[in-house]
């Protein structure tokens, strides 16, 4: 197989030379960097709503919509990016998602070991540290009679402009969101004290790659990508692929920050008015909640105590601990009940269906 | 209900190589994943469905599924024009998962032939293909 190292590249180019290779017929392992910062959403993601287009617009960031799945990202010159393209009938690439996830990402798996950081493969498709933290990104496609895996080494990650470019309620959630991330998507900078250079960062590469892959073979890419990748930018460089309607939000704004963690928004009204929540879950578990809205409760700062009290419990069981706090605390909330709050921070126990 | 190494298939459906299911009633067929399809998959966290009028041919991509930040392409099983699709996917995509051959269908299609080249179930072909993609699955 062909290795492609292109180093930094036009933004555009970042995307679309892999989106170009398998309608070519070409298998290949690319890796590159774009050289200037940009928005990818996932092929089925609503860009208007997952992304503040207006400010992207303002401080000249591109927004693209990707065919690979998974979410609003922030990319830039400070990721690596390995975008492996090969042949459903490839004798190396399983046809088991999950396997091709494993196969594939062990190479990468071992590429941060050799560079100093203990990581682990999560399956389906994350790479955390030991301590669990997200440090690469990964998603895939069917592409015609290609498979196609993106994914990246992150040098470094711009937390700030990351939580920036996201189309958000308020700056509350927006803190919440750049915490979250602080605290479960790390970088070699972070995780080494300084960040590798990108040629430090290919030399590991590629040799594991070469264990999954066989032999690979340095080589330019040919100029009839380019040309085909600026036919696809014809149609996937528009506003009409850009803001093709995608999955909408079911309750609340949510925010993926790595897998099984997320930010949450959700309202509800209840008798006694409008209850806010903005939840982080983490597999399951609540991590935090921070109520507000424009409801009566007293003694008021126990509202926040409450919030505090639900973190580590199950989020599908938490509507009793909320009873079990207004008792112990007598709480009173006019016309808003512990079911209220269970309901607004989504938990199934607070509905009879459920119980 | 034919039960092929824990798969089930129902007797009355048609099925192709890509795992998707057809129920043929007079010139409209309702087509969907099927039970294995939807093992391969795993949990499918989106479906995008085609839009309405749009006329589809056998054996090509017309919607895709997202599970584990995988676009997947379904190709459809039969050629036609949609003329209905399962809206309560929009919220409920995991109804592919948990009921594929139920509420968890994907769209109506007016036929404009014949489906070709699909088999039953019950066919012995039939229990043999499923047997080489569990090797090839390795599931």
């Amino acid at each position: 197989m062909n290795l492609y190292d292109l180093g930094h590249v036009p933004w555009l180019d970042s995307q679309l030379l892999y989106h170009a290779m398998p309608r070519l017929g070409m298998e290949g392992l690319l890796i590159l960097a774009p050289a200037e910062p940009y928005v990818c959403i996932g092929y089925h993601q609503d860009a208007e709503q997952e992304v503040d287009l207006a400010y992207c617009r303002a401080e000249g960031i591109p927004v693209f919509r990707r065919e690979v799945g998974g979410g609003a990202v922030y990319l830039d010159g400070q990721q690596l990016f390995y975008q492996l393209v090969i042949h459903k009938d490839n004798p190396l690439a399983p046809a088991d998602k999950g396997e091709f996830y494993r196969r594939f990402l062990a190479p990468v798996v071992q590429t941060y070991r050799d560079l100093g950081v203990q990581v682990r493969y999560r399956p389906v498709n994350d790479i955390v540290t030991a301590e669990g933290r997200k440090i690469s990104g990964n998603g895939a496609a069917d592409m015609g009679d290609y498979a196609v895996l993106v994914g990246n080494l992150i040098a470094d990650f711009d937390y700030e402009t990351m939580t920036r470019v996201l189309r958000v309620p308020d700056a509350k959630f927006r803190d919440k969101v750049f915490k979250s991330l602080r605290q479960n998507v790390t970088t070699l900078q972070r995780e080494l004290g300084q960040a590798p250079e990108w040629r430090d960062m290919v030399s590991a590469l590629v040799p594991n790659f070469e264990v999954a892959l066989g032999p690979l073979t340095p080589a330019a890419l040919p100029q009839v990508v380019y040309e085909r990748a600026s036919e696809l930018a014809e149609s996937h460089a528009t506003q009409e692929w850009l803001l093709k309607p995608g999955q909408r939000f079911r309750d609340g704004r949510r925010v993926r920050i790595a897998e099984g963690v997320d930010v949450v928004e959700r309202r509800h009204k209840a008798a006694g008015g409008l209850i806010r929540a903005i939840v982080e879950v983490r597999d399951g578990r609540i991590e935090s909640v921070a109520f507000s809205g424009d409801f009566f409760f007293y003694p008021a700062d126990k509202l926040a105590a409450l919030g505090r009290s639900l973190s580590g419990l199950e989020l599908n069981a938490a509507r009793r601990a909320i009873a079990d706090f207004y008792r112990e605390y007598q709480i009173d909330s006019p016309g808003v009940t512990p079911r209220d709050l269970a309901v607004a921070i989504g938990t199934a126990d607070a509905y009879p269906s459920s119980r | 209900m034919v039960d092929i190494d824990g798969y089930a298939f129902p007797e009355e459906l048609l099925y192709d190589r890509n795992h998707n299911w057809a129920r043929i009633e007079g010139d409209t067929a309702t087509v969907g994943l099927s039970d294995f399809g939807q093992a391969l998959a795993g949990e499918i966290v989106f479906a995008e469905l085609p839009r309405l009028g749009r006329q589809i041919e056998a054996g090509e991509p017309f919607m895709s599924l997202e599970s584990g930040k995988w676009v997947g392409r379904i190709k459809a099983i039969v050629s036609g024009k949609i003329v209905a699709a399962n809206e309560d996917l929009e919220w409920e995509s995991t109804l592919i998962n948990s009921d594929p051959y139920g509420r968890g269908w994907f769209v109506k299609v007016e036929l404009s032939g014949e489906p070709q080249g699909l088999m039953r179930a019950t066919d012995p072909e039939f229990a043999a293909f499923i047997a080489a993609e569990r090797e090839k699955h390795g599931i």
